[in-house]
């Protein structure tokens, strides 16, 4: 039997006798569910026995492209006994047995200058599952910016779905991609959500701290059916002329901004009607005098429906946003029971670090949310919106500013030094505008949370028995935010970020020229930044510890249970000269890759950077904590830190955990752990 | 009787030979290869990392306590090839063995590494059996 996949490679083995069993529980989108929890009530797995795991089979993800990756972020899925991840430079979709790790397919598609072109390329967070019982279909979307469905079976490409299984969402947009389909500036990495008939698939664009020009193309969500590729809807994150919205934009700015995407993960409440879309910013990321007004629906929740896509509500949790915070997580929909009442709830955990409550119906703020007056800057031309909302519950659950509290002081030397380094920076609450970089000083403002810190790409997570959120931040993430003049051909923006006195550099989208279908052409080499100033204090981080945390918040309360420093001291800072023999605690890790699983009683999550200690060798360690305590109840060692989200599920009465491991010299990795037999 | 004390001594040998591990603090790379590597830094490395490798955007620092301890305990062939197969991330595969191992040797040099008398190997199996090691595993010497 021959079978024909677009790589040209058929690898097929019969399904897994698995499928056939029982006490199976899959784990059927790439958070779990579509209420975005990252949670399975097993507990095969537990505090008494975590540190037991071992490696059920791994899988090395080199060959899926023409070069090795080391930024694997996927979550896979397991459905029956098979397990579907995205994986390799190439993004194509492996199906392995869930037991045993055997290849049993792999689709991927040859997109050429389209894919070299791709905003975001690499491996992508995952693909998605959908099945009415008869049949079952795989769903991704490509770095060109294709919708693929498939066999869930054989890897093969439906015919009957869109043009023989795949659907153009450049040339299906409600806009013109410019400037062309090929090489035009939109795409997506994340996973599509399945609810009931329909696929979810939002948009991404390339990094915004230097954007080419402020007219980029737009950002919008879409819902296709599932079984024909037909679009249902597409909601326009830039309202049009005469949709609401509109006049958020001054003097019509809506219609020559782009961006605002929405990226990450969306969920939906099938039973309200509802879908619900975390929006990004809009063009640029930290300059935003080309689009004044708030900016609707710029750095947005929105409610919309269903079937239509209209707007029921929305919330703007940050108006006119030149801080590059975007919304980044899964919104979580939790049912919770405050003063004795239930609650259909959303909750939005935030790069900011603070975590906004919503009745997820009527988008009526479950504790006040209050505009409280924030600084305006000075750039010339840029906009300021007066005030921004700050939760009055729950606290934030990470460092949201920056002041001298923060700085290191593990020594009053090295708190000095700190001090006299940032003199030279604007610093101050959230919210501290962006400054012009000048070569006397403030070089830029230094930020916390902005473009990588508080809970980025992999979201949060929450248990529905207890009500509680968990979630990783980073605590540590410092960004220099300081704006200059873009070199002549670089962008039609007045700013880019950059420091004065330093060539600016390009930076682009994590993976840009990456991917598999970039070519590999010798090009002139661009002109090299450098001695600039590191934000570092004798090679110690600026910033004290905790660098990262992983947080219980209760929602039935809105508030913070427990809270504890997330990943082992690195080996950097604990074999520092000007610490020997301090009895430091754990100070955590930066990092902004971190995403927690939730089994009945444990948050499982990963460390994102390998230590040596006198505990372990060279290596990563995979964490429990107990969700009651936040106690570190086992831990297993891996080969690298943690890159994607882990996830769990049972085959045959058996459980199984997968986390995505990949960084420094560790290619991409899927490692699957269980307990021993007997 | 004589083939037993001869396997005894190449146990003994094995076994000093592994107490006695290369690392990069052994002198693994010569300045002239440092020199070489610093121009080819400039061309291929610098656009992203930074002209005095501090980094840039996501392209992290490649000098500093931070960089050696994100190594500690894998091998200089490991980290070579890291490089060889993946960088420059536009063009990976584009420098040749030779030009990753004196980018390497300049990449020794500027985290303060002591350079010796002989070049570092361009074959990867060769540069396997040196350390790199964050801290000095000798500092005695």
């Amino acid at each position: 039997m021959r079978r024909k996949l677009a790589l040209g490679v058929a690898l097929l083995a019969g399904f897994p006798a698995a499928m056939a069993q029982t006490a199976n529980v899959d784990w059927t989108s790439y958070t779990g569910d579509i209420t975005g929890s990252r949670y399975k009530p097993l507990d095969q797995i537990n505090t008494s026995n975590f540190s037991k795991l071992e490696v059920a089979w791994r899988f090395k993800t080199d060959n899926i492209g023409n070069r090795p990756e080391y930024k694997l972020e996927g979550t896979p899925l397991e459905v029956g006994g098979v397990v579907y991840a995205t994986a390799g430079s190439r993004r194509a979709v492996v199906a392995l047995d869930a037991v045993t790790g055997e290849l049993l397919w792999v689709h991927g598609e040859r997109e050429g200058a389209r894919g070299a072109a791709a905003p975001r390329q690499l491996s992508g967070r995952g693909p998605s599952y959908w099945s009415d019982g008869k049949e079952a279909r795989i769903l991704y979307v490509t770095p060109g910016y294709q919708l693929i469905a498939l066999d869930a079976k054989t890897g093969q490409r439906i015919a009957s779905f869109g043009n023989n299984g795949a659907v153009d969402l450049k040339a299906d947009s409600d806009q013109n991609i410019r400037p062309d389909l090929a090489t035009g500036e939109i795409g997506w990495q994340s996973a599509p959500t399945v609810v009931g008939d329909r696929v979810l698939v939002g948009s991404a664009f390339r990094e915004g701290f230097t954007p080419t020009t402020a007219d980029n193309n737009k950002g919008s969500a879409r819902a296709y059916d599932v079984r024909t590729g037909r679009k249902i809807w597409e909601f326009h994150t830039i309202p049009r002329k005469g949709e609401p919205g509109y006049e958020t934009w001054l003097n019509g700015s809506a219609e020559h901004t782009g961006n605002t995407g929405v990226w990450t993960e969306m969920t939906a409440d099938p039973d309200a009607g509802l879908v619900y879309l975390p929006v990004e910013s809009p063009t640029s990321d930290f300059y935003g005098g080309t689009r004044p007004g708030n900016n609707l629906y710029g750095n947005s929740l929105v409610a919309v429906d269903i079937n239509t896509g209209k707007v029921k509500w929305f919330y703007q949790f940050i108006h006119h946003e030149i801080w590059d915070y975007d919304m980044s997580s899964a919104p979580l929909l939790m049912d919770i029971m405050v003063d004795g009442k239930p609650v259909k709830a959303v909750a939005e955990p935030s790069k900011m670090g603070m975590l906004y409550v919503f009745d997820r119906i009527t988008g009526k703020p479950v504790w006040p949310i209050i505009e409280k007056k924030v600084p305006k800057g000075d750039v010339p031309g840029e906009w300021y919106a007066p005030t921004q909302p700050i939760p009055s519950k729950p606290a934030p659950y990470a460092r949201t500013g920056v002041s001298e509290n923060e700085l290191i002081d593990f020594t009053p030397e090295l708190h000095q030094k700190a001090l006299a380094l940032v003199k030279d920076y604007k610093i101050g609450p959230i919210y501290t505008p962006p400054v012009v970089s000048k070569a006397g000083g403030p070089f830029a403002t230094l930020s916390l949370g902005a473009a990588s810190g508080g809970t980025n790409w992999p979201g949060g997570s929450f248990n529905p028995q207890n009500h509680t959120v968990y979630t990783y931040a980073c605590n540590s993430c410092l960004l220099a935010m300081g704006l200059v003049p873009p070199p002549p051909g670089m962008s039609d923006l007045p700013f880019v970020i950059g420091q004065a006195g330093q060539p600016v550099v390009m930076i682009n989208a994590a993976g840009a020229d990456q991917g598999a279908d970039a070519p590999l052409v010798k090009r002139a080499a661009p002109a090299a930044a450098g001695g600039g100033r590191r934000l570092t204090v004798d090679g110690l981080p600026l910033i004290k510890p905790p660098f990262g945390t992983i947080s219980a918040i209760n929602l039935d309360t809105g508030t913070i249970e427990w809270q504890v420093a997330h990943g082992e001291t690195p080996d950097y800072i604990r074999n520092h000269p000007a610490l020997k023999g301090m009895a430091l605690p754990r100070t955590g890790q930066t990092g902004f890759s971190i995403g927690t699983l939730l089994t009945k009683d444990l948050v499982v999550v990963g460390d994102a950077e390998v230590t040596t200690t006198p505990d372990h060798p060279r290596g990563a360690m995979l964490r429990a904590y107990d969700q009651k305590t936040g106690k570190e109840v086992g831990s297993v060692l891996m080969p690298a830190g943690q890159s994607g989200s882990p996830m769990t599920y049972m085959v045959n009465g058996k459980q199984y955990i997968i986390v995505a491991i990949s960084g420094g010299n560790y290619s991409g990795e899927y490692i699957c752990y269980t307990l021993p037999n007997g | 009787m004589r083939r037993l004390a001869v396997f005894f001594i190449a146990i003994v040998a094995i076994a000093g030979s592994a107490k006695a591990q290369t690392s990069i603090w052994d002198g693994v790379y010569t300045e002239t290869q440092a020199a070489r590597g610093s121009t080819g830094f400039t061309s291929h490395c610098a656009a992203c990392h930074g002209a005095d490798l501090g980094g840039t955007g996501e392209a992290p620092a490649l000098s500093g306590p931070k960089f050696l301890s994100d190594f500690d305990g894998v091998s200089l062939g490991d980290v070579f090839d890291r490089i060889r197969t993946t960088m420059p991330q536009d063009n990976p595969g584009s420098l040749t063995r030779d030009d990753v191992a004196d980018i390497l040797a300049y990449l020794l040099k500027a985290n303060a590494l002591p350079p010796g008398a002989k070049e570092l190997d361009r074959r990867s199996e060769y540069l396997k059996a040196i350390g790199f090691s964050a801290a000095n595993p000798r500092p005695e010497k």
